[in-house]
């Protein structure tokens, strides 16, 4: 055991303390955090307040337009729409979402403009040229007649392509008009907010077993996991291979197996690199989970509609669980590739197989998105080699029975523990063959005679 | 005394014995039927040309194969974890870790063989300090040259302090004066009471520094002991030639077995049942003009020839 912890402790210490692995275990995290504040930034650059005057000849539209467009109202409606999506908002999601608004309503300055009397021509003339002379950025023409048929209210802007302060400007507009034909109506706008309140919509799927579940999981996470342990999988199999290759080609082998049972030093590789992997993994995972729920909220206050993945603790020890058993796996075939080719050219082309395996995962996670249920996802989902691939995914998607959960890892410890049987002989044998590549035939004679 | 307890003692002091040992590979005989003991405190010379069976059967003794006939113990027990870490192997592949630096890689060969970190550190200060190595200790090993890798991998295999220690052909791609370094290095930790099996096929370093031998060629041993009596039952019958003509006595079979031809001199292994005094007579009556005639100890590496060409 001594020898096994310090073979261990050696391939885990190789891993870790290399500038590659520091890289890109910080890299993903620093990514992900772009994507959530980089919206934040381009906001605090895009602070210019647009200077904007309104034509209004009617007198009832300005004075509810520039109540509309206060960081309060806007607050407000921010808040909705982060609750539709959020469903619970922390203080600190509620700060966040408070400093966006306050930055989305001092965007507008209002310039006096008197349009009484004026016919639209002229009201054009004036202001175009204020445009031109650069005291004014933009102005809304409102018509006389606002309850005609074919009204419409007119922006003229320096910036039309601004379509943040667009899209701002529609909602205030159009909820002032709404406001004063209410108004007109003599129906209160709280009555109207009563009467036109959405309906809830809740999406419940009914599992295997009969019971009911909040369906609020959306596909990208399933995806993005799959991707995940795909990208790992195979970074961790070959850098186990190439380690090996490299004890083969310096002829380090004859020392290690003169002072180790191979069985410890292969099992010591792979338990040290795969604690390795389960190190850079855990920082991505913890990493994303706290920038989720930091990040999330400013996303949704810049307008980006996004929503939050269901993920809850047992999940995540799933989730670990099946990333353990697809490493062990796959890992233990490339350490059997390994210990047969004489170097890395030999090492890759032997590669393929698992690749092309893996990848097939990876396709059939697209059919368990859609239909968690159906039987393809069943089988594949406990299958051996699909199953570290296909069942994190699943369980994203709609957490299967149990018992379905405990085959798929009964069936694939199985499949590892038959792996390293078969490995650990090859190893043996093949880790003291120089020169020549080992055939079929004779790793089979090295497996059945050893 | 009675004679099973002079044999008990007589056993006391051998660290290895290789009894009936075969090793095949498919239809390949490596290793035939080979038996030796290798006494405590003795450096062995493990002699042999190549693919006479030698790195086979030192993979043997340090338990990296197991033998298909016959049996290997060491220190009294067969081949164990813990006998094996009384090994100290220098294999003829060298290999080390290029990537690691000097000192991580010391310390992992000797955690490897159980040695505890802080006295690892110790040793490791004290070895590399001793090869001259000390400034390379935190230099990564590719940086290292052939030499200097050379003196790192055997600093690898001497760290745990084994009793026995085997050196496979230790001088390969050292420069003369790395060699005579290394062989005093050898005869210091001989010193210390500790077995040495040293295989090369470069007979006359095993001259310097063997106390016993056994000799492989073609998977089978030739011959083994004391180098001193070796070469004394050559003593007698070999004889070192100068003279013109008398080529067709040399060519009799009835009197000399084998000639080794030198520069200027020529080894005359006497056949059995012939002597000297014989030779010089056919000699001289063949008309062979002598000028030197002298009875010699062969060198090894005659004896060594003329076992292997015979």
């Amino acid at each position: 055991m001594q020898k096994f912890f310090a073979v261990l402790k050696r391939e885990y210490k190789k891993v870790v303390f290399t500038w590659t692995f520091v890289i890109t275990t910080l890299l993903l995290p620093l990514i992900a955090a772009l994507s959530f504040v980089l919206p934040m930034l381009i906001f605090t650059i895009e602070g210019d307040s647009t200077r904007i005057a309104v034509a209004d000849p009617t007198g009832k539209i300005y004075e509810r337009l520039r109540d509309n467009l206060s960081s309060e109202k806007i607050m407000e409606r921010a808040k909705k729409a982060a609750e539709d999506s959020l469903k619970n908002i922390d203080p600190s999601q509620e700060a966040q979402l408070k400093r966006a608004s306050e930055q989305l309503g001092g965007n507008f300055t209002f310039v006096e403009y008197n349009a009484a009397g004026k016919d639209p021509e002229q009201i054009k003339n004036e202001l175009n040229a204020r445009v031109t002379a650069k005291q004014l950025d933009a102005y809304l023409l409102i018509p006389n007649d606002l309850d005609g048929k074919d009204a419409e209210i007119e922006l003229y802007s320096r910036k039309a392509g601004d379509f943040i302060v667009n899209s701002t400007l529609e909602d205030a507009v159009n909820s002032a008009v709404r406001s004063q034909r209410l108004a007109d109506a003599n129906i209160s706008e709280e009555a109207l907010n009563l009467l036109s309140r959405k309906v809830g919509f809740v999406k419940k799927s009914i599992t295997e077993t009969g019971k009911e579940k909040e369906d609020a999981t959306s596909p990208w996470a399933g995806f993005i996991v799959a991707l995940l342990i795909y990208v790992v999988l195979l970074v961790y199999g070959q850098s186990i291979m190439s380690a090996i290759v490299e004890e083969k080609e310096t002829k380090i082998s004859e020392i290690l197996f003169s002072s180790a049972r191979p069985f410890e030093l292969l099992m010591g590789k792979l338990v040290g690199v795969g604690l390795a992997g389960l190190t850079q993994l855990s920082i991505w995972i913890v990493s994303v989970l706290v920038l989720l729920a930091f990040g999330l909220a400013s996303l949704v206050a810049s307008g980006i509609e996004i929503e939050m993945p269901y993920i809850t603790p047992p999940m995540i020890v799933y989730f670990f669980i099946f990333f353990l058993l697809g490493y062990f796996i796959y890992a233990t075939i490339y350490a059997l590739i390994g210990s047969m080719v004489t170097n890395m050219q030999e090492g890759s082309q032997f590669a393929l197989p698992p690749v092309l395996v893996l990848m097939l995962g990876l396709y059939f996670c697209f059919a368990v998105v859609r239909d968690p249920n159906s039987t393809l996802a069943f089988w594949v989902s406990i299958a051996p080699f699909f199953a570290p691939i296909v069942m994190p995914v699943r369980i994203l998607a709609e957490i299967p029975p149990f018992w379905q959960i405990a085959l798929a890892i009964i069936l694939n410890i199985v499949t590892i523990l038959g792996l390293t049987w078969v490995a650990s002989r090859v190893y043996r044998v093949g880790m003291l063959m120089y020169g020549k590549r080992a055939t079929i035939p004779e790793v089979w004679k090295w497996i059945r005679h050893s | 005394m009675t004679e099973t307890a002079a044999q008990t003692m007589a056993e006391d002091n051998i660290t290895l014995k290789v009894s009936n040992v075969s090793k095949r590979f498919g239809d390949f005989s490596a290793v035939e039927d080979l038996s030796f003991n290798v006494k405590a405190g003795r450096v062995f010379g493990f002699l042999g040309p190549n693919g006479a069976g030698k790195t086979t059967t030192i993979r043997m003794i340090v338990g990296i194969t197991i033998p298909d006939e016959g049996e290997i113990s060491l220190y009294g027990s067969r081949i164990s974890q813990e006998v094996r870490d009384r090994i100290g192997y220098l294999p003829e592949e060298r290999g080390l870790y290029k990537k690691m630096k000097v000192n991580d890689q010391l310390r992992y060969f000797a955690a490897l063989k159980g040695v505890s970190q802080k006295e690892a550190d110790k040793r490791i200060d004290f070895w590399l300090d001793r090869m001259k190595l000390s400034e390379w200790k935190l230099k990564k090993t590719t940086d290292l040259s052939k030499g200097m890798s050379q003196k790192l991998q055997f600093i690898s295999t001497v760290l745990h302090e084994p009793d026995l220690l085997i050196l496979d052909e230790p001088f390969s791609g050292l420069d003369p004066v790395n060699v005579e370094f290394m062989k005093e290095v050898i005869a210091e930790i001989k010193s210390q009471d500790k077995t040495i099996i040293f295989s090369t096929h470069l007979m006359d370093t095993a001259e310097k520094l063997c106390d016993d031998i056994i000799l492989l060629n073609k998977s089978r041993k030739v011959i083994s002991g004391s180098l001193r009596e070796i070469k004394e039952s050559y003593g007698k019958n070999v004889i070192s030639l100068r003279c013109k003509g008398g080529d067709n006595v040399l060519e009799d079979p009835e009197i000399v077995s084998n000639v080794i031809s030198h520069a200027d001199v020529k080894e005359v292994f006497l056949a059995e049942a012939a002597d000297s005094q014989k030779l010089l007579e056919r000699l001289v009556t063949s008309g062979a003009v002598i000028t030197k005639f002298e009875l010699i100890e062969p060198s090894l590496n005659d004896i060594f020839i003329e076992k292997v060409s015979n």
